[in-house]
């Protein structure tokens, strides 16, 4: 099994060191982050700098060149900020990832002509013009509306990443259904297209020490399905030797639970009786309690 | 060959509960189906009404409309509640304790548990005793109405997550029914069911409140998270949410605009009376028709409308 293109998350401007960090314009404590995100294996460096108004220019083309001035890696130009965007495209070495586009039309009609300039890859958000995509159906019509409009301005599929939205688990079983049954069939209505994700949103509202086992599990039905990158944070252990390809045998076990094969329960471990439960929980089978894993 | 009706395979179904002791003890629940899908199961106990009663004199809160059947004895709960069953044939009460509400009456919860009681001695039916969803002022009310009403099996509610441990234990130790309540949202009253069990509730004694609205306002949402329940109690199996549902309407209905304004002020919304007894029982009807398995009811029309309504829903012909 393949091994997940990872983009780090916590250069976040809504954290409170890197917050704080990125204000000061102190450049030791965001390029220690950046160090520590290539050493523990980290594809691209997320920089989220939120909207950040005015100043949004000068701020990503600062921590675009002071990331790059230790770091050999390519970063993902994290703002709906569109003169940050391209503030941090003009600065970028090697090819930026524009985090990202919606399907909305004036972003679509704003950014895809930037990124085309730059020569960049884009994530592809599947958020439309009436918002949040209701089913798998939607997140296809929406995928080839990005693409057609990207291939009207010359742009080849291979450069955008297609985010199909991961969403709650405990706010709606059926979107996390649908967000997995469209990564099915993406490879047939986007060829050529990469995927990521917002992977930690599933476990969004469920207790903060259950949350990795929703993230992983998902992560590997997503991954088994075409997934080939995930938006995660760069100190989770367990979660990346999942991305990695490094726990077979969990992976082959949620796969069976996803191919409804008969798994008889009381053969399983502790631990892959956690996973069995939680994949049932995110296919729908079971209906999302906090208290999943104790029935 | 003839035409075959597709029909649902029904795995799982709703356990029985029991509200009072005795000959007019009520029991809901027990259905092998979708509510009043008699062609492919069975619903052994019919939906029931609950009369509305309050602690209090709701004064001017309520509009003549909801005050006339029941102007000559609003201030004294007990005989209200006795007005429900020897004229209007109330099989239930539901006393809403009002008075209690910190940010109304405020009245001490001992009080409000006297008059609770005075209702429970004087009627023979079974009692839903109802609070503010104020968890601190509720665990003191229900707390002590549980003590005061041992042996009559009430149903106390409203118990929610921050209350649970309180009212459920309460409820355990007195051996009443806990009207476990949860915001419109079908996970989380599994959850609080998971979490009054291994407080040592049984589910035999819980009824579930998914907390509704009335008619205009939110009534779909409600609407589908009882559907939902029911799907995932009868055709998947999910034995934590194998319980009847509780919808406190009235209080929702006759508490809008719409109810509330008179025919002088909004001449095209028609006569008060019928409007307000007309979206009470629209009201009910849906989320019967949704799986409700008790409605509280506040006007003895409405009543009579809705149990003409589940008979005749119930009857063979």
């Amino acid at each position: 099994m393949g091994k997940m293109i990872l983009i780090g998350e916590n250069m976040n401007i809504m954290t409170k060191k890197y917050g704080k960090a990125m204000r000061e314009r102190d450049a030791k404590t965001i390029q220690e982050l950046a160090i520590k995100e290539k050493e523990l294996g980290m594809d691209y460096i997320d920089l989220n700098i939120g909207p950040a108004g005015r100043i949004g220019e000068e701020l990503m083309e600062w921590i675009v060149k002071t990331v790059q001035e230790v770091v050999d890696l390519p970063c993902a130009l994290d703002t709906s900020n569109i003169a940050a965007i391209e503030a941090g495209l003009k600065v970028h070495k090697g090819r930026a990832l524009i985090n990202s586009i919606s399907a909305r039309p004036d972003r679509m009609e704003a950014l895809l002509p930037i990124a085309k300039k730059y020569d960049a890859d884009f994530v592809g958000l599947l958020w439309g013009p009436e918002g949040m995509p209701r089913d798998e159906n939607e997140r296809g019509a929406l995928a080839a509306e990005l693409m057609f409009r990207a291939s009207e301005l010359g742009i080849p599929n291979e450069r955008m990443w297609i985010d199909p939205i991961v969403t709650p688990v405990n706010v709606q079983q059926n979107q996390v259904i649908a967000c997995y049954e469209f990564m099915k069939m993406f490879q047939d209505i986007a060829p050529g297209c990469k995927s990521t994700c917002g992977l930690s949103n599933v476990s969004n509202g469920a207790p903060e020490h259950l949350r990795p086992i929703l993230n992983q599990t998902y992560l590997i039905m997503l991954k088994n399905n075409g997934m080939m990158s995930a938006i995660v944070d760069c100190f989770d252990e367990d979660l990346k030797k999942i991305a990695w390809g490094e726990r077979p045998d969990i992976e082959e076990l949620v796969m069976k639970v996803c191919n409804d094969e008969d798994i008889d329960p009381s053969s399983l471990n502790e631990e892959e009786l956690k996973y069995y439960k939680t994949a049932r929980v995110l296919l729908g089978k079971t209906l999302y309690s906090d208290s999943w894993l104790e029935l | 060959m003839s035409y075959q009706p597709t029909k649902t395979k029904y795995s799982g179904s709703i356990k029985e509960v029991r509200i009072g002791e005795g000959d007019k003890a009520v029991t809901v629940g027990g259905k092998t189906c979708y509510s009043f899908y008699l062609f492919e199961g069975e619903m052994p106990n019919p939906p029931r009404v609950a009369g509305e009663v309050w602690d209090m004199d709701p004064g001017e809160e309520w509009s003549p409309a909801d005050r006339e059947p029941f102007k000559d004895v609003l201030g004294d709960s007990a005989a209200w509640a006795k007005k429900w069953i020897d004229e209007y044939g109330a099989e239930l009460i539901a006393i809403q304790c009002k008075s209690s509400d910190p940010n109304g009456a405020d009245r001490p919860a001992d009080e409000v548990a006297d008059v609770v009681k005075k209702v429970a001695d004087a009627i023979d039916v079974p009692l839903i005793v109802w609070g503010t969803a104020n968890h601190d002022k509720d665990v003191e009310v229900l707390r002590k109405v549980a003590e005061l009403c041992d042996g009559k099996r009430v149903m106390l509610g409203p118990v929610e997550e921050g209350d649970y441990k309180q009212i459920g234990a309460a409820a355990l130790g007195y051996k009443h029914v806990v009207g476990a309540s949860s915001p419109i949202d079908v996970n989380l009253a599994k959850q609080l069911n998971i979490l009054l069990e291994n407080l040592g509730v049984q589910l035999e004694n819980i009824i579930m409140d998914p907390t509704v609205g009335g008619l205009g306002y939110g009534m779909e949402y409600a609407y589908s998270v009882i559907e939902r329940m029911n799907m995932a109690a009868l055709v998947q199996e999910d034995d934590k949410l194998q319980l009847p549902v509780f919808c406190n309407l009235a209080h929702e209905v006759w508490k809008t605009k719409e109810a509330k304004i008179s025919e002088e002020e909004a001449p095209n919304l028609g006569n008060q009376e019928k409007r307000g007894i007309l979206m009470e029982a629209v009201t009910a009807v849906d989320y019967l028709l949704a799986g409700a398995d008790i409605v509280v009811i506040r006007h003895p029309t409405t009543a009579s409308l809705i149990k003409k309504f589940i008979e005749d829903m119930l009857s063979k012909s």
